[in-house]
């Protein structure tokens, strides 16, 4: 597993074009809210966690895809599968790459948000870090969990964004809420509903995905 | 092509014994609305929607319910019965969420002011619908390209999936609600049922469509089994064409 894990952060940094698109599409985004919500100083503070987590949300959700793109080219996918490795540890393995991008990505966006919207993320950079973390993890199950679909190619890509936003809802809400609070300077609220939410939705799609992906990924 | 003899035998029964009953349970359903059961006194005439608006709803419950079952059952077993099983629950199922998500806002208007408001039960709703129209995007997507089968496990897999989140939506709408609260209270159906007239009309509403729905699904699994056998006879007709053109004798053993 941890094999797997190595040569898929390898392959996915030596090319680093997902990285960048993504990244380039984030900025993109905040550049739209930027122009269609008529930001002012007085609504910034209301409307950023938004603005920032439907960035990340549809970043990550048209990059999900792209992780499995190499190994479908060369048919490895085939190979991983047929090898003695558990399925769940490729799960595992596929997860934590998907993860890491994820992290690297918000790392370099979201400078570009605190510089574009003038706020300041510093004083509160821990919270938001760990609530950037946990939503991370549940997007990353999901998209990771789904992303096998794209394998088949066709028009599967097109449908891989349609399938993941009304599952990551919940996840929404919450990260939205929780980074509310933070960026308040409220420091991270651990015994909100919300922080359970967001837990319990992590916990339900690594363990789901790690159980289905058995099942799913058959050949 | 063998198969799961349990679906089988319900299909045939259900087809067989339903249409009359859905037929006749659905006059006495309109009698029973349009006339027989009292007007709200608050709400009006327009009450009356829901005596389908709620039923379409507990269907619609049912069949996402049905499809997540027949999901499990073919992801455990690989049967493709199992698939077009879950597959016709979601199609019917997707029938009832629209009906639920159109008489919804022609109820919300006149009572609460507004076609359309952010209420947890109102944003379940459509997450749900987004969910399923997502799974039959993904059947309509993944075609027979690879004899549907992947694509079935994907379906099955976000059947399952999406209800599982369905608890997760729900808990968030309704925390999401409490901190911003709805311009409306929303009471639906519970206060204002005062008449026993009205609680008759609602099961017998209710009892005929989930004999509808069930005649809907066993008629929708019956005709995706048709597709599957008329595959295969094509299948069979274009190997068995190629053989005789080529060779006669080895056509005959592989047919």
């Amino acid at each position: 597993m941890l094999t797997l894990l190595a040569r898929d952060l390898k392959l996915q940094f030596r090319r680093g074009e997902l990285l960048a698109s993504s990244f380039v599409m984030g900025v993109l985004m905040l550049l739209a809210f930027n122009f269609s919500l008529d930001l002012s100083p007085d609504n910034v503070a209301a409307l950023a966690p938004g603005i920032l987590w439907v960035a990340v949300l549809f970043s990550a959700g048209l990059a999900a895809g792209h992780g499995f793109v190499g190994e479908r080219e060369n048919g490895c996918m085939d190979a991983i599968v047929a090898s003695p490795l558990d399925r769940g540890s490729v799960y595992l393995a596929k997860f934590t790459v998907n993860l890491l991008l994820l992290l690297l990505f918000e790392a370099m966006l979201l400078p570009v948000f605190a510089l574009f919207f003038e706020l300041s993320v510093l004083p509160v950079l821990a919270p938001l870090a760990l609530v950037l973390l946990l939503g991370s993890i549940g997007l990353a199950a999901v998209g990771t969990l789904f992303a096998l679909v794209t394998v088949g190619g066709g028009g599967r890509d097109l449908t891989l964004p349609i399938l993941l936003l009304p599952l990551e809802v919940p996840l929404l809400i919450a990260s939205v809420k929780i980074t509310r609070v933070v960026m308040a300077g409220g420091g991270f609220p651990w015994g909100d509903g919300w922080v359970r939410l967001l837990l319990g939705f992590d916990l339900l799609f690594v363990v789901a995905g790690w159980l289905a992906f058995e099942y799913v990924a058959t050949d | 092509m063998t198969t799961v003899p349990f679906l089988y035998k319900t299909e045939s029964l259900l087809m067989r014994v339903l249409p009359l009953p859905v037929t006749l349970g659905m006059l006495a359903s309109l009698c029973a609305v349009f006339w027989w059961v009292p007007t709200e006194r608050v709400q009006g005439p327009v009450q009356r929607i829901f005596y389908f608006h709620v039923p379409s709803a507990w269907c619609c419950f049912l069949a996402f319910g049905l499809a997540s079952v027949t999901s499990a059952a073919y992801l455990w077993k690989h049967h493709r019965d199992w698939d077009n099983a879950a597959r016709a629950a979601v199609e019917t199922g997707m029938l009832f969420a629209t009906a639920v998500l159109i008489t919804g806002p022609i109820w919300a208007r006149p009572i609460w002011g507004v076609w359309w408001t952010w209420d947890s039960r109102l944003t379940t709703m459509l997450v749900l619908w987004l969910i399923f129209a997502a799974y039959l995007l993904l059947r309509a997507f993944s075609g027979e390209r690879d004899g549907g089968s992947s694509g079935a496990r994907f379906a099955a897999v976000l059947a399952i999936v999406g209800t599982l989140d369905i608890p997760l939506i729900v808990f968030s709408t309704r925390l999401w609600r409490t901190v911003h609260p709805a311009v409306l209270k929303t009471s639906e159906g519970g206060s204002g049922l005062s008449d026993p007239r009205m609680i008759t009309t609602l099961i017998l509403c209710t009892l005929t469509f989930m004999i509808m729905f069930a005649w809907l699904w066993a008629l929708g699994a019956r005709s995706l089994r048709l597709d599957d056998q008329v595959a295969l006879l094509e299948e069979r007709g274009d190997r068995l064409a190629m053989a005789t053109g080529s060779n006669t004798s080895t056509g005959e053993a592989t047919v």
